[in-house]
């Protein structure tokens, strides 16, 4: 089985971020695998355990990924590539999806599997996108994997009444929750082996795909500013003995919130 | 005029409230409406969806479409979309809404917008406003295309009663089973619990409950309550709570009159799914945790002590 996982670098979420003139100032930002893309990687490697499966991935845009993609290597990815074009600078999940779908043509891949949103966009969109063009079937949201035989899979997901069990036909795409797994940490001999390891790169020409094929000329949305979000401030903080403390904030509940 | 189609959210034969939600502020902005209902034994939802301000009801009612499958839901509401000639497609906040909504604005050549918190007519299109990086910052999107499908995040909108609109039910054509993604069994949640989405008061318990006696413990307070009872994700990976009672950007985005947080540090991802509530009280024994930078009443405890007293104190001015 050819899996292919599609990771993208994103800011770091833990740090401050702050918004200046509409666009988010860049000074300070770190960035860092997508937390959900690790989890798709970690599902690869264990398919490839446990399954023999073959596991390349993929970054789209982002600039230097080397240290994203080699962090992938030492958890056991076989092989990577990396998309990178001016055209994509303010690409959405929808050209995004495009472009992954000339890499899934390219590759023959029996089963993708992409985060289930990214980190700096939360849209939740890429893989369900992808498979649409693809004319794959999808399952997103994915908290277990079962490997039936060659051609079908078994994935369960979060759904809003329950657990959904449900076979999927490969070719096919999945996004992963963080429920699915415990990303790995990289042991030492995976590292130094990483860093030996090459990086397929290429523009969009390169992969096969002008960018107005992608979409990049007619973006269906685009962000047009940045406002910082509404933060709550920090209300009162009560220390102390227990019993009055607490019969305090349960008044205040009362009287000055009035949510009783 | 704007057409705005809402799907209906509905679950276990009864409609959520999220769909008066979006009726109503259809309404407000003046845009026609529709609605789109898609499951088994529902037609009979179509005068309470005539009720919370629809004026077409789109209906999908077949037993084929008993359970939930992102294919064929994503079939009808194309279908309902055309037939309405929509501008605007709006799915409340689900996993079905988040599964459903990125294929039909793929299968319309829409934009696709998920957790928006409003939305405007502006002279020359649609815009919208979102957050993004776990609510860090917030987006003003502009969209290019006719059409905009969207996902509402929970309690973005609020319910307006008594909008009426009226009854014109239009049966929709049922779709084939995907049978590249079969669906063989939903293992339900636990059912007679109170719906988080919809509870008027939140009680979550963190990993500072430690085990099952303390997830009991804080259980007792939120029946007291009547009360939905919510998670964070330590607890759901120890396995004391069921995965459907996680509160956070991978669990439910609640935002009721009053979440009280029960030995929960406040990582952004929980925060994510709860800070849009009215009201925030935490109780926490670390006075440096995170969470009381949201909470409106922080109590500096250890749960153990302060949870019977708060039940007590609760019992006594609710009486
Ligand atoms: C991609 C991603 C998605 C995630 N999605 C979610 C999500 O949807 N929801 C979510 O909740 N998390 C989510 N997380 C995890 C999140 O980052 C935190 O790890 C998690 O929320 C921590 O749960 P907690 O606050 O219960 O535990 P901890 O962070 O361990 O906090 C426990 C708290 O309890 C306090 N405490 C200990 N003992 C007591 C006592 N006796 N009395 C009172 N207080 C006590 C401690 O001071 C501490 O503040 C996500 C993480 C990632 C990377
Ligand atoms: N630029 C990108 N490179 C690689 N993968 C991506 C990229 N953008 C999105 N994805 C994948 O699609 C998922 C969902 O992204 P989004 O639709 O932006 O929430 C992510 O978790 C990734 O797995």
């Amino acid at each position: 089985m050819k899996i292919l996982t599609t990771v993208k670098k994103v800011v770091d979420v833990e740090l401050n971020i702050h918004v200046k003139d509409g666009a988010i100032v860049e000074d300070g930002l770190q960035y860092v695998i997508n937390a959900w893309d690790e989890n798709a990687v970690e599902a690869a490697v264990q398919l490839k355990e446990k399954n023999n499966a073959e596991t390349t991935l993929v970054s789209l845009g982002g600039g230097d990924n080397a240290d994203i993609i080699r962090k992938c290597y030492a958890m056991g990815i076989d092989e990577g590539i990396h998309v990178d074009d001016p055209a994509l600078a303010k690409a959405d999940s929808s050209v995004y999806a495009n472009v992954l779908k000339k890499v899934v043509e390219k590759g023959g891949y029996d089963l993708v599997i992409t985060g289930k949103q990214a980190q700096d966009t939360d849209s939740g969109q890429t893989g369900i996108m992808l498979a649409e063009a693809l004319g794959y079937p999808c399952v997103s949201n994915v908290v277990s994997i079962d490997v039936l035989d060659d051609t079908h899979i078994k994935v369960s997901r979060l759904g809003d009444s329950g657990t959904e069990i449900i076979e999927l036909a490969l070719p096919g795409v999945i996004t992963v929750s963080d429920s699915i797994n415990e990303p790995r940490l990289p042991a030492m001999r995976g590292i130094m082996m990483a860093k030996k390891k090459k990086i397929d790169s290429m523009d969009l020409a390169g992969l096969g795909i002008s960018g107005a094929e992608a979409g990049c000329d007619a973006l269906k949305s685009e962000v047009v500013e940045f406002m910082a979000s509404k933060t709550r401030k920090a209300g009162r903080k009560f220390e102390g003995d227990a019993a009055k403390i607490t019969a305090e904030v349960v008044g205040l509940l009362a009287t000055e919130a009035k949510v009783f | 005029m704007a057409k705005v189609l809402v799907i209906a959210d509905i679950k276990q034969g009864v409609l959520k409230g999220s769909t008066l939600e979006l009726l109503s502020k259809a309404r407000a902005m003046g845009a026609e409406t529709a609605v789109v209902a898609i499951g088994n034994n529902i037609s009979s939802l179509a005068a309470d969806l005539a009720k919370a301000g629809s004026d077409t009801q789109y209906i999908a009612d077949d037993a084929g479409l008993d359970l939930f499958s992102a294919g064929p839901y994503a079939s009808c509401v194309v279908d309902a979309a055309k037939q309405s000639n929509a501008d605007m497609i709006w799915f409340g906040f689900s996993e079905g809404g988040k599964a459903v909504a990125p294929r039909v604005a793929a299968q319309l050549g829409a934009a696709c917008a998920t957790e928006i918190t409003d939305v405007t007519l502006t002279g020359s299109g649609i815009e919208i406003v979102r957050p993004a990086i776990a609510n860090k910052v917030m987006q003003r999107v502009k969209v290019n295309t006719k059409q905009l499908v969207a996902v509402v995040r929970a309690g973005a909108f609020q319910a307006v009663e008594g909008n009426t609109g009226k009854e014109n039910v239009v049966k929709l054509a049922i779709p084939s089973a995907d049978l590249k993604a079969v669906i063989k069994e939903i293992v339900s949640d636990a059912t007679g619990e109170i719906d988080l989405a919809d509870a008027d008061i939140v009680v979550s318990v963190g990993r500072g409950a430690k085990d099952q006696a303390g997830v009991n413990l804080v259980k007792e307070l939120a029946n007291d309550l009547k009360a939905g009872f919510g998670s964070s994700r330590a607890m759901v990976d120890g396995g004391f709570m069921a995965h459907n009672k996680q509160v956070g950007q991978t669990g439910k985005i609640v935002a009721p009159t009053l979440y009280m947080a029960m030995g929960i540090s406040g990582a952004i991802q929980h925060l994510a799914g709860m800070n849009g509530s009215k009201v925030i009280l935490a109780v926490n024994k670390d006075p440096e945790a995170p969470i009381f930078n949201v909470a409106d009443y922080g109590i500096v405890g250890d749960l153990f002590e302060v949870v019977p007293i708060l039940r007590e104190e609760l019992k006594k001015i609710r009486k």
